[in-house]
């Protein structure tokens, strides 16, 4: 076992020497390695530079492929790399001009190759316009075009498809709905067709509470995530048709029945989520479950309710890694840039919980339903440092090509681009729940508060100051000001 | 086009069998056209300039310079060809004169345009540049097509009298499936043959296949300012707007089945097709043995996709009820399920979908407590130990065995209905394989659970966790740690039986040293260890 020196200084030309990547990364402690050339004096603290301290001999095909990951990722972590210029602290800048000129590209016209995406162009749509958004790109001149182009994929029997001719589907109708939002276009809120789209949603909830992801297709907790946020969004009213399969006679069931117990069923073992109950626990899902229930109520009481919250903090945590600094989606898989947004996304929603003012209060006030008190998280209960440096050294395109990227090595592309950037969001930022609305659970009016601020470090801020992207809302993963406005206009709406 | 009618025949070389009066004119004037033509265009020069005796040698030495027979040979040629108010302009005689000489010269009585126009072939070559070799190949191709065309208006004559029906009077006339094959061919020679000629481009495939003859394709016209609009290949594209006009009639049927197979062997992530396939295999009530192989085929080329283990389930779905009744029948398809699943993880260990679809597949079919199942586990669990898929799977199939669980249940809870002799065996487990490689989380979580899930305490397997815990003090120099999810397990214990102090030293050691990026958890975790009822991350 690799053991590094005890120490988590910042770096000195001298350490970096002795704490070089290379050096007994794989040999046992007590060689020394002479390093011959030496590097620039980057304050890198040696977490990030060297192996855990920890390792075990036997090898698996598991642990070939994590030493392979590091190994590619070291050179980019310890400001070897010759394509970026770091700075003082090893980490290079935010490559926003190129980065918007790749997402830009991403709406142009795509060569035939990309038929396999061609169920999932909203996606693209959603994709490039908040990536933009986030690295402060005006997207507004997009709005006819995003309008004309969703028209086609709308079905009269309500939702939107991943083109003309496609079945509706929950994620590619929540892609559209965020795009729309994104260009903040009444005359685009407008094209909606709310009474197709809220008979066809109802058309999808099922007796046991989730929801399928189209008519006849899989259920699972995408689609209870989709599925909150677009009702939500367009202020559906949450009956049920009669024709829907949860509707039974009598009963006072509604589109938000039982959502938070079929939440609750994913949640695994190991404390994560799953994407359907009895499946691994998955990054993705995690963020799917808490937006969903954090719009089915007050994120403080309804998490703690409905899930093992120490359990899950336990697994989220679990999933970053060092020297990397990025997270992995579950339990000994790779680091990925898009899980900054999945597992780093669900962070703020957690430390909101624990960090608010009001937190003591709702503690209190609630009571039988939350036993189990926990203590509010001073610091962040994530690397936001770690999370930042494997952003900004590793899933940044080097060439002019732009993009962001899943690890070095991997083709940049607008999914990545978008979740890389909301992870960077996240660990830029703070956010606090000042109030929420006051109801029923299943009301499904609750408007949670949310407040944001950068996070500012105690001691140094290790990215400039000009690659703060801009914060995007914990749930809704579009702005603030975006999710309001959208919001508003079908709330003021009366009737269809 | 120009003439080719016998008048032109004797010319060149063979005209010269008419020697009494001009003997072989054109051979000695210009021995360059005796030789082959290079080209089509030659050739049209060539027979343009028989159609005109003795005119190239006139053009290069002038009309005295020919003999005298040789002018007349040129006269009377202009004189036949003319028309014939130029002709009635002679007097009887001099006509007679010129007939005579116009047989025994054998000369033509119609002249060729100059330069006529070939054409340009599908690459916008002139086709008189054409040598003749490949001219007659064009020319053989031309005709092909047409005899070709003839045949295909014949078939589509006798299928519209077919689907009259019993109203005409020539009712009983049946399409036969082998005048269809045939007409498939016709199609697909003719489109080659329209391609090759003419640069058309090639039908699609569907729109030359007679099956798809009464269906009218339903194109998706992207708005011209669409966004991200892909560039589908002619193929594709077809392909989905005939899918088009078939959802839309609500059409099952073997043809859409094969419609489907097409599109989705172009992009088999589109999930509206295969929710549409499967619509048509119920509809049709086709073999599940038969669906299922050839998903298997598809499966293993798409290892990443998604859908297929949809349809996969779908198909279960509606398989399940026919053999409900049937333990044995049962036991066929898990066992048969197991080995295809055994395939498809050999080539992608972790792949989410297929994991997902297996736990579907045990409650749907009860496998539970089937050994196989369990084997299966234990031996993936033997290939890579820290194959955290097949942990997941393997604390599903025991610790939601409805034979010995409580229903609604949480996983992270206890389960008073957990039977001790199985807890015991898997905490037993699960150390083994800790031993193996102790900082391999997948275990150490797994352990965590069944102690949960079994209402034991953690602290019950204090010794064995502290094997992996030497020297644990501040600073300490002796300090050895095998495992950081022992320090964290040890945490929890030392937390559980209420002594504090050493839980906090955990929990600092993980932070300072051992576990760093991790630092505002273990911190967290100490916050816990104050607050009253904190030991909650404890009791969980």
């Amino acid at each position: 076992m690799a053991r590094p020196r005890p120490s988590d200084q910042r770096f000195s030309p001298a350490a970096a020497a002795a704490t070089h990547p290379f050096s007994g990364r794989f040999e046992p402690a007590d060689e020394e390695f002479v390093i011959e050339h030496t590097y620039p004096a980057y304050m890198i603290p040696d977490l990030f530079t060297v192996a855990p301290p920890v390792r075990d001999a036997l090898v698996t095909a598991t642990s070939r492929a994590q030493d392979k990951t590091v190994d590619i990722c070291l050179p980019f972590l310890s400001g070897e790399d010759d394509v970026f210029k770091y700075n003082e602290h090893g980490v290079p800048r935010l490559n926003k001009t190129n980065h918007i000129k790749f997402l830009h590209r991403s709406l142009e016209p795509l060569p035939g190759g990309f038929i396999l995406m061609d169920a999932s162009r909203p996606w693209f749509l959603y994709w490039s316009l908040s990536a933009m958004t986030m690295l402060g790109e005006d997207v507004s001149v997009y709005k006819d075009a995003i309008i004309e182009t969703v028209r086609s994929m709308q079905n009269e029997t309500g939702g939107f498809g991943g083109g003309g001719g496609q079945l509706s589907h929950l994620a590619t109708t929540y892609a559209v709905v965020l795009a729309l939002a994104l260009v903040g276009a009444e005359e685009g809120f407008e094209i909606v067709d709310r009474k197709a789209m809220w008979r066809w949603i109802c058309s999808l909830k099922q007796p046991d509470g989730g929801f399928q992801v189209g008519v006849g297709g899989e259920e699972d907790i995408r689609g209870a995530y989709c599925a909150a946020v677009i009702v939500t969004l367009l202020n559906l009213p949450l009956d049920l048709t009669p024709e829907s399969p949860a509707w039974t006679a009598g009963s006072d069931k509604n589109l938000f029945s039982g959502l938070a117990e079929y939440v609750k069923r994913c949640q695994t073992f190991e404390g994560g989520i799953s994407g359907q109950p009895n499946a691994e626990a998955h990054g993705a899902y995690a963020f799917c479950a808490l937006g969903c229930l954090s719009i089915l109520g007050d994120p403080r009481r309804i998490i703690p309710r409905y899930l093992d919250v120490p359990r899950l903090i336990s697994w989220l945590s679990s999933r970053q890694y060092a020297p990397e600094g990025g997270f992995s989606g579950r339990t000994n898989k790779l680091v990925d840039g898009c899980y900054s947004h999945w597992v780093g996304g669900c962070f703020p929603l957690i430390e909101a919980c624990f960090n608010t003012p009001s937190n003591k209060q709702a503690g209190m006030k609630s009571d039988s339903a939350s036993p189990k008190k926990l203590p509010p998280a001073s610091e962040s209960l994530f690397s936001r440092e770690g999370l930042i440096r494997y952003i900004l050294c590793c899933c940044q395109e080097p060439s002019r090509k732009g993009g962001l990227r899943d690890k070095p090595g991997k083709a940049a592309d607008a999914y990545h681009s978008c979740y890389v950037l909301s992870g960077l969001s996240s660990a830029q930022h703070q956010w606090e729940l000042t109030s929420s609305v006051e109801g029923d659970l299943t009301g499904g009016q609750m408007d949670s508060v949310w407040n944001v601020l950068p996070y500012l470090e105690d001691d140094v801020q290790i990215f400039d100051h000009g690659d703060r992207v801009l914060p995007i809302h914990p749930v809704y993963a579009i702005p603030l000001q975006h999710q309001q406005a959208i919001r508003s206009y079908f709330l003021a709406k009366e009737g269809f | 086009m120009p003439p080719k009618g016998k008048a032109q025949k004797p010319k060149g070389p063979e005209t010269s069998k008419a020697p009494s009066t001009a003997p072989a004119p054109q051979q000695a004037a210009s021995p360059a056209l005796s030789a082959p033509p290079a080209n089509v265009k030659q050739r049209s020069q060539q027979r343009f300039d028989e159609s005109r005796p003795y005119e190239v040698a006139r053009q290069k030495v002038g009309l005295s310079g020919l003999s005298p027979a040789e002018q007349v040979g040129w006269i009377s040629a202009r004189f036949a060809r003319s028309n014939a108010v130029a002709r009635s302009r002679l007097g009887p005689k001099s006509q007679r004169e010129l007939w005579r000489h116009v047989n025994e010269a054998n000369l033509p009585v119609r002249a060729l345009k100059k330069d006529p126009f070939w054409g340009r072939d599908r690459n916008g070559r002139d086709v008189g540049e054409y040598n003749l070799a490949q001219f007659d190949d064009r020319t053989a191709k031309r005709i092909a097509l047409t005899a070709l065309e003839v045949s295909s208006r014949a078939f589509g004559d006798l299928r519209e009298r077919a689907n009259r029906g019993p109203r005409d009077e020539t009712s009983g006339l049946v399409v036969t499936e082998t005048e269809v094959q045939e007409e498939r061919v016709r199609r697909a020679s003719m489109a080659t043959l329209r391609k090759e000629l003419y640069g058309e481009k090639m039908t699609g495939k569907l729109a030359q296949d007679p099956e798809w003859d009464d269906v009218e394709p339903i194109p998706y016209e992207e708005p011209a300012v669409a966004l991200a609009a892909i560039a589908y290949p002619e193929e594709y594209a077809e392909a989905i707007s005939y899918l088009r006009a078939v959802m839309q009639k609500k059409e099952c049927s073997p043809r859409c089945l094969r419609l489907t197979e097409h599109i989705i062997s172009m992009n088999p992530s589109h999930y509206t097709v295969w929710l549409y396939r499967a619509s048509n295999i119920f509809a049709l009530k086709l073999p599940f043995l038969d669906e299922l192989n050839w998903l298997n085929s598809v499966a293993l080329e798409n290892l990443k996709n998604y859908q297929i283990w949809h349809h996969r389930h779908l198909l279960i779905e509606n398989y399940y009820p026919k053999i409900a009744d049937s333990p044995s029948a049962i036991a066929d398809l898990a066992a048969s399920e197991q080995e295809f699943l055994a395939t498809i993880l050999a080539e992608d260990t972790k792949n989410y979908h297929v994991w997902s679809y297996r736990s579907y597949l045990v409650s749907k079919l009860g496998l539970w407590g089937n050994a196989d199942e369990l084997a299966a586990m234990e031996s993936m669990i033997r290939d890579d130990v820290r194959n955290n898929s097949a942990w997941s799977h393997r604390f599903y199939i025991i610790f939601s065995n409805p034979e010995h669980s409580t229903p609604g249940t949480a996983s992270t809870e206890p389960d008073p209905r957990a039977p001790p002799d199985i807890v015991d065996r898997e905490i037993q487990f699960a150390q083994d394989r800790i031993y193996l490689a102790p900082q391999n989380q997948s275990p150490w979580i797994y352990l965590r659970g069944v102690l949960v899930k079994g209402g034991r305490k953690l602290a019950s397997v204090e010794k064995f966790v502290e094997e992996f815990i030497t020297g644990l003090e501040e600073q300490g120099s002796k300090e050895d740690i095998q495992s950081t999810h022992a320090l964290d397990l040890l945490a929890e214990i030392y937390a559980e039986k209420g002594d504090k102090k050493k839980a906090d030293l955990c929990l600092r050691r993980l932070g300072d040293k051992w576990d760093r990026i991790r630092v505002g958890y273990w911190e967290w975790r100490r916050k816990c260890l104050g607050t009253p009822g904190g030991e909650v991350v404890a009791q969980a």
